[in-house]
């Protein structure tokens, strides 16, 4: 068994595999979809590289050890390499398919990590099928592929006591099954519980019955005086519950309390084992219709003939042949439709209503890591969002960042009057349906109200939706602090000092067209003594702000900042910035952009600042093994949002996947 | 954004190099012939006040609930209230400082030992088992000033268990004690501890990190001229 899980999760640590191929064997109901691409990793680490590896070693050595042979390279498991190895699932209201789909070179070196002493597979033709030890999965192979599937049964279906009587399954209780699962004595402790949570005696079988009434006679004779008479009174208790049933179930009250309980603990405990023994038997059932139904797939996947997810157009549409790893999954709607049932009743609400199919790929190059997710959408969402998302950002935002010092910038872009004229229809669509159709025109009378109120072209002058907020570097700065001094005496004298703080300098900006209502904000400001304001500069008066706060209105612009230099030079247009290529196509291209430079902040610090010379040096260490890593949403293409994170790795490394393993290496030393 | 979020999101950033800071606690006692005396104890995080004023703005940083303004006064308001109903204690005042940081308490007692007393409660309240850790013992006869003090293991134990980031605030947080007298010192046999040039007071200093870690102690002998 140990053998087998080796050999599997070999499997599952490596992909393999860009198939054209396996993929045909993936039916088109596929819920998720989950691939690694052999080819484009290999790509990136030759096989012998990734054997001299550390990760590579370590793996080698490991299964050498533990299936007592001598692996020289993972292309010893008879695993394709070159081509695309898959996951799968499938879900119906009954059963949950987990599937693995491999591509095979070589079978007899497959067979060989597997093989043990009972060598236990069959063979027809050329497919041999091997069955794990519990029949909890099943491993089918032939000379091109594997096929492993392993298949757990939905408890609330046979919670449907119809649906299960289908199968010849009774769903019985005892108490509450898990709590009974993972610790008997709460079950004594709360005896009360037991008796009255005990709804599905009635199913109890025969042997059950048999041993509750030879047991109840000698717990009698044997229990302490005071456990018959708490017995007695329970049993008054029960006698009425009980009188339609077959036998009595006596759950002394006090039973947990005491040593001299053993004996009534011990009916419990025969109770609870008969219980046990059903369930099992139960579950036996269970595990044996799951394995019928599991064989009847393998059998479909490996000869049938069926229709292949490369017919779903949502699934091709996710495919990049560039990427490393994808996942692929149907549609949110429908995740959490079948999921619904167990989460009770808000089930078919539909709060997921309007999303589609989601993905997300894996790329490595030389230069990063990159990791691109998306949405689909349905039409009038996408349609919603197309139209608060057609807003560029300010390009006049761009003249105030300055790339050799800025540690990172993040900016949105939106249409405000296109926001806030689509939020009534979001608020629909989410809540809509969690309140109930009942709620409809509530909920109408709501939206049309908010927008009633508000003058939507009104605020999206004051506010037009794009915001740049830059951090351009870190300035140090004076403080004074009160320590003391001693004279001769040591008497104690309170002096001032002054040091150096590093502070981030920020900056944030957003377009206003519409001065109006923020200078009277100001005007009130000032009146009020919360604002002062010097050359156009408006400084905000807060005592208890550990930091100062100045901002400005400037070309249709509003400033917030900490610098007072910097806002100086933008006021009288001295600023003399230079932006790089990479964040002038993340800011005017996106409508959103998230950057971190780590490398602008190495050795910037002051040791002192971060906790002496030994924190300092790993923080910095740290930081220089970080390129920029950076986050923008990409346009919206039809019905599909999406998004993309990348880390860029740093200079002298070959590219991201080598990196990748050097990092673990180091991580490992 | 709201203007609350954005603060907290500036204040954030500000906060990068929270990694240290620095506080100095100070402990005086002013010793009179006739065993009687004052005490004065200072903490000053008057260093790090723009963090401190930064975290004080924060519900909670690094996992630890920052107290209120009030709150904390509230605490300080407890500790004067007790100090005044203990034994041979009188004339007890509190100053706090919010600007910069800093909060003293002082009083008078009658003997020294009292304030023995008052750390073993104080110790008692907050459910730490402790055996004299530190206690101050005044001869009048022999005019010796005695300050005996022991690492309690299970500070150092309990810091360990900290996080990096944590232990990193006791970086560069320092003790000073302060001893005054009215006669001479003719000795003193802490070596870290140093006379001053009366010849009335000694004083020792050390790293907070070194006190819990038990590197230094500052037990202490004094003897007075007679």
């Amino acid at each position: 068994m140990k053998k087998i899980l080796i050999a599997i999760s070999l499997f599952l640590s490596f992909n393999l595999a860009q198939a054209q191929d396996l993929v045909k064997k993936i039916p088109s109901n596929a819920f998720t979809v989950a691939t690694i691409k052999g080819d484009n990793v290999f790509k990136l680490m030759f096989v012998k590289d990734f054997n001299e590896s550390f990760v590579g070693k370590k793996l080698l050595t490991e299964t050498s050890k533990s299936l007592d042979k001598n692996f020289t390279s993972i292309e010893d498991f008879g695993i394709n390499l070159e081509k695309n190895m898959y996951y799968f699932n499938q879900l119906s209201d009954s059963i949950t398919y987990n599937c693995f789909l491999i591509p095979i070179k070589d079978a007899k070196k497959f067979e060989s990590l597997i093989e043990n002493k009972e060598k236990k597979f069959t063979q027809q033709g050329d497919t041999r099928t091997m069955v794990l030890p519990d029949s909890t999965s099943i491993i089918k192979w032939n000379n091109n592929m594997l096929y492993f599937v392993t298949g757990s049964i939905r408890g609330s279906f046979f919670a449907d006591s119809a649906k299960s009587a289908r199968y010849g399954i009774k769903d019985i209780r005892f108490q509450s099954e898990d709590a009974l699962a993972a610790d008997g004595v709460t079950l004594l402790a709360d005896s009360t519980v037991a008796v009255t949570a005990e709804p599905m005696v009635e199913e109890a079988a025969a042997p059950a019955i048999a041993k509750a009434k030879v047991q109840k006679k000698p717990t009698v004779k044997k229990n302490t005086k005071k456990a018959v008479a708490t017995k007695k009174s329970r049993k008054k208790k029960t006698a009425k519950k009980a009188k339609n049933q077959e036998y009595e179930i006596i759950y002394p009250e006090a039973a947990s309390d005491s040593t001299g309980m053993t004996p009534v603990r011990g009916l419990v405990d025969e109770q609870y084992d008969a219980y046990q023994q059903e369930r099992a038997e139960q579950d036996l059932k269970k595990k044996r219709l799951a394995f019928t139904w599991m064989k009847a797939q393998a059998d479909q996947i490996f000869n049938g003939t069926y229709e292949s997810i490369e017919n779903n157009k949502s699934y091709t549409a996710s495919l990049d042949n560039k990427a490393i790893a994808e996942l692929w999954v149907s549609s949110l709607q429908d995740v959490y439709n079948s999921v619904a049932p167990e989460f009770g009743t808000y089930g078919k609400a539909g709060l997921m209503k309007g999303y589609g199919s989601l993905n997300a790929k894996l790329f490595m190059d030389n230069k990063s890591f990159r990791i691109s997710t998306g949405l689909e959408l349905a039409q009038d969402q996408a349609d919603s969002y197309k139209k608060i998302m057609n807003r560029k950002l300010n390009k006049n935002f761009l003249k105030y960042v300055n790339s050799e010092k800025a540690l990172g910038f993040m900016s949105y872009s939106i249409d405000t009057k296109a926001y806030l004229e689509e939020f009534p229809k979001f608020l629909k669509q989410t809540y809509g349906s969690f309140m109930g159709a009942r709620m409809d025109e509530e909920i109408e009378l709501g939206s049309d109200l908010f927008s009633l109120l508000l003058d939507e072209e009104a605020v999206s002058k004051v506010i037009k939706g794009d915001a740049l907020f830059v951090i351009n570097g870190l300035k140090s700065k004076e403080v004074t602090y009160t320590t003391y001094e001693y004279d001769d005496d040591y008497k104690q004298k309170e002096v001032t000092k002054t040091k150096n703080e590093t502070l981030p300098d920020f900056l944030l900006m957003f377009s206003s067209d519409d001065h109006r209502l923020i200078n009277k904000l100001i005007k009130y400001g000032i009146h009020k003594n919360m604002v002062t304001v010097e050359n156009n500069i408006y400084k905000i008066q807060e005592k208890k702000s550990p930091i100062d706060i100045y901002f400005m209105i400037k070309d249709g612009i509003v400033f917030f900042g900490n610098s007072l230099s910097e806002m100086q030079s933008i006021n009288s247009n001295q600023q003399n910035n230079k932006i790089s290529k990479l964040h002038k196509d993340l800011l005017s291209k996106n409508n959103f952009s998230f950057l971190f430079n780590a490398k602008n902040l190495v050795g910037k610090v002051p040791d002192s600042e971060i906790g002496g010379v030994e924190t300092a040096k790993k923080f910095n260490s740290t930081l220089e093994k970080m390129g920029n890593v950076y986050m923008k949403s990409n346009p919206i293409k039809g019905r599909l949002v999406s998004a993309d994170i990348s880390a860029e790795i740093p200079n002298g490394h070959e590219n991201a996947l080598k990196y990748l393993f050097s990092l673990i290496e180091n991580a490992a030393k | 954004m709201n203007l609350k979020q954005l603060y907290k999101l500036l204040l954030f950033i500000v906060l990068i190099p929270i990694l240290s800071s620095c506080f100095e606690v100070v402990e005086e006692i002013s010793m009179k012939n006739d065993g009687t005396g004052d005490v004065v104890l200072t903490i000053n995080l008057s260093q790090s006040k723009t963090k401190v004023a930064s975290v004080m703005l924060l519900d909670s940083v690094q996992g630890y609930k920052v107290p209120s303004k009030q709150k904390i006064q509230e605490e300080l308001n407890e500790a004067v209230a007790y100090l005044k109903k203990s034994e041979g204690i009188s004339n007890v005042k509190s100053s706090s400082d919010f600007n910069n940081y800093i909060a003293t308490i002082s009083f008078s007692f009658k003997d020294v030992s009292n304030i023995n007393n008052i750390t073993k409660n104080i110790l008692a309240q907050h459910k730490i088992k402790a055996t004299n850790t530190s206690s101050y013992i005044y001869n009048r006869a022999t005019k010796t000033f005695n300050r005996k003090y022991q690492a309690i293991g299970t500070a150092k134990t309990e810091f360990n268990k900290l996080k990096a980031k944590d232990k990193a605030v006791f970086n560069g947080a320092t003790y000073t004690s302060i001893y005054r007298f009215e006669s001479l010192v003719t000795s003193s046999t802490n070596p870290a501890s140093n006379v001053s040039k009366s010849k009335k007071a000694v004083m020792l200093k050390s790293s907070i990190i070194d006190l819990i870690n038990g590197k230094i102690n500052v037990s202490n002998t004094i003897q007075l001229s007679k």
